[in-house]
């Protein structure tokens, strides 16, 4: 399924949803909003996970300058364009303006302002302490209590315990995509379809991953292994086909969209109903240890996750990895860290791939050098 | 015996190198048109021609930005793999590589141990620090390009070129000639901010002596001079800086291939 059919497909599950009377909530899909609460409200989460190209950066011009995050152009594009793949998003009911990083506010803010979407607000703090957990909490009762005024009643704890075990049960099977032996394209598309669909697309995820159990694809041997890091992939961008066309396959995502997300999993005696379903939501931010800035130590905890896994892949794998540190242009922070990622990781001896790249057609033909290059590299 | 062919076809010209045995034959340059694989078919044919040889005497490994274009190739690898091996050829010590071409500016480090790429960084998608900035300066100073960097060397001063996008630098010269700057004033700015620009890049990925500065742009006196003078140490050009990629590539095809033949 290429990405066009998989947004056909999304658009006639969202009008359903729509038909069913279950409004939908946008947000730019980082890892902690509580998409628990929103399901609990009865509305449906919309992750916005779709990346851009030259008229959808060009369009988000008139609102911000051509120097914020590429992603972050492409969002406000989407919104402005509405290009026909992507009509749904006519269907979106309220924005979550929300700060995991300065573009996240922009996009948010931008979006609910100049086309008229009603906003909700979740806010997050950047660490994680005794404080901030509390903070978190507050947050998570302040969203509630938006989500209640407009439903005009209450969300029951039941209700938010049952979503918790919906979500988590969903992601337990969506981890399983980590060891399953397929192109890094195809399981791509697969991640894309279960975050884009969320826990309705349960059952087809369970069909999927036995069937690729039972008949692993073959990926070619003379393919270079690669772990992805830094930012995602997103749905209609084609990264993933460069790298692929250069001799690579990803095997491991380890960003926003892939482990960051799949990887939140609650242990199941800890989702009491006796307790305070929110303290389960602060659980989950505390243990969120592959979010991209909200750790102290972030950058420590990312290389040794990268050694660790090298180092697993090398032994049980007898194959050597790559690590492609993926930076969409202006993302700030993963920018600024690339440096320090890329230095580290070879000083133990982990060849890294800093490739820096917007969505402008431009630059395809140097994007695939550096990565033909880089996999050359490791023969 | 078989004879390897290496073709680099990069943005502004054409190289295309015989190699046998691990020495150059023959070869050809030519610049580049729109249509990648006229002027590559061209020069193949009168290589083989001149050289009394048949496409099946011949492997041929092409790279550069056309690489994937060219359906004389019989394998590919790219110009930063390419320009590793082909500076070894003239340089077998050489610890580090500048490439200048017409479309980016690529540094590239090479193990002592194995003479293979261990980093490398390429410019970013726009011209500045490259060939084709150098040509729409020269063109905006109404100077061949081939004597750009004689005029720059004639100044004992540099005129300040803050801009990095070739376009503001246009307008910059222009307005440095409304302020009585001097032609080998501004040449002299515009080598330096090449310079500049590339030996920045450079340093980010640990480059060092034995450094050598090769592509089209390496024939240019001038850029070689500041970039010395921003490195803080010498820099060595081959005999023929265009050629390096299309050796390198030869170089390959031979060293993956020669099995085959023996």
């Amino acid at each position: 399924m290429d990405d066009s059919s998989l947004l056909s497909e999304f658009t006639l599950f969202l009008k359903e949803k729509k038909q069913e009377g279950i409004k939908v909530i946008a947000y730019l899909a980082h890892d902690n909003i509580p998409e628990e609460l929103i399901d609990a409200a009865g509305f449906f989460p919309l992750r916005l996970i779709f990346g851009g190209n030259d008229e959808l950066m060009d369009a988000s011009h008139d609102f911000l300058p051509p120097s914020t995050c590429a992603f972050a152009q492409s969002c406000i594009g989407l919104f402005s364009v509405k290009p026909n793949d992507y009509k749904f998003l006519e269907m979106v009911d309220y924005i979550i303006v929300s700060n995991h990083c300065v573009s996240d506010i922009c996009v948010s803010e931008i979006i609910s302002k100049y086309f008229n979407i009603p906003r909700l607000n979740f806010y997050v703090s950047y660490t994680i302490n005794e404080n901030s957990l509390k903070y978190f909490k507050l947050e998570l009762q302040d969203f509630r209590n938006q989500l209640e005024v407009i439903i005009d009643r209450k969300i029951s704890d039941d209700d938010i315990h049952n979503s918790i075990l919906k979500f988590n049960n969903f992601k337990k099977k969506f981890l399983e995509i980590n060891e399953l032996e397929m192109l890094g394209s195809e399981k791509l598309k697969l991640i894309h379809k279960s975050m884009l669909f969320g826990p309705d697309f349960l059952h087809d995820l369970e069909n999927l991953i036995q069937k690729v159990k039972n008949a692993p694809q073959s990926v070619s041997n003379t393919s270079k292994d690669v772990l992805l890091t830094g930012c995602s992939i997103f749905i209609n961008d084609n990264m993933i086909d460069l790298i692929e066309e250069g001799g690579g396959n990803i095997v491991f995502f380890d960003t926003w969209i892939g482990n960051h997300y799949y990887s939140q999993i609650i242990e199941s005696n800890l989702i009491d109903r006796e307790n305070d379903p929110l303290d389960v939501l602060v659980l989950r931010f505390k243990n969120n240890i592959y979010g991209d800035h909200s750790v102290p130590d972030f950058l420590e905890q990312k290389v040794s996750f990268i050694q660790k896994y090298f180092e697993n892949y090398k032994k049980n794998k007898g194959r050597k990895l790559g690590v492609i540190n993926h930076i969409i242009k202006f993302c700030d922070h993963i920018s600024l860290m690339s440096s320090f990622l890329k230095e580290t990781l070879q000083e133990k001896g982990i060849q890294v791939l800093n490739v820096e790249r917007d969505y402008s057609r431009a630059n395809r033909g140097q994007l695939s050098t550096r990565i033909e290059a880089y996999l050359e590299m490791m023969k | 015996m078989k004879t390897f062919i290496g073709i680099d076809i990069g943005s502004l010209a054409t190289k295309i190198v015989l190699l046998s045995n691990g020495k150059m034959l023959d070869h050809r340059t030519e610049r580049s048109t729109y249509d990648f694989k006229k002027i590559g078919h061209k020069l193949f044919d009168d290589l083989l021609e001149k050289n009394d040889l048949e496409k099946s005497d011949v492997f041929v490994m092409s790279t550069g930005y056309g690489r994937n274009t060219i359906d004389i190739a019989d394998d590919r690898v790219t110009e930063i793999t390419a320009h590793a091996k082909g500076t070894q050829y003239f340089f077998p010590d050489v610890h580090s590589v500048i490439d200048i071409g017409g479309q980016d500016s690529k540094a590239i480090v090479i193990s002592k141990k194995t003479g293979n790429v261990v980093d490398f960084q390429m410019n970013d998608k726009c011209a500045a620090g490259t060939g084709r900035f150098l040509e729409v300066m020269a063109h905006a100073l109404e100077v061949p390009i081939d004597q750009f960097g004689d005029l720059a060397l004639r100044s004992n001063k540099s005129a300040s070129i803050s801009s990095t996008c070739t376009v503001f630098a246009e307008s910059e010269v222009i307005s440095l000639f409304a302020r009585g700057a001097s032609k080998e004033e501004i040449a002299s700015g515009i080598h330096r901010s090449i310079a500049r620009r590339v030996a920045g890049m450079s340093k980010r990925i640990g480059v060092g002596p034995k450094l050598v500065f090769c592509g089209g742009v390496a024939k240019n006196p001038a850029v070689k001079k500041y970039l010395e003078e921003e490195l803080g140490y010498a820099v060595e050009t081959p005999e023929f800086p265009q050629l390096t990629g299309a050796i390198g590539a030869a170089l390959i095809a031979e060293t993956n291939n020669s099995h085959k033949y023996s």
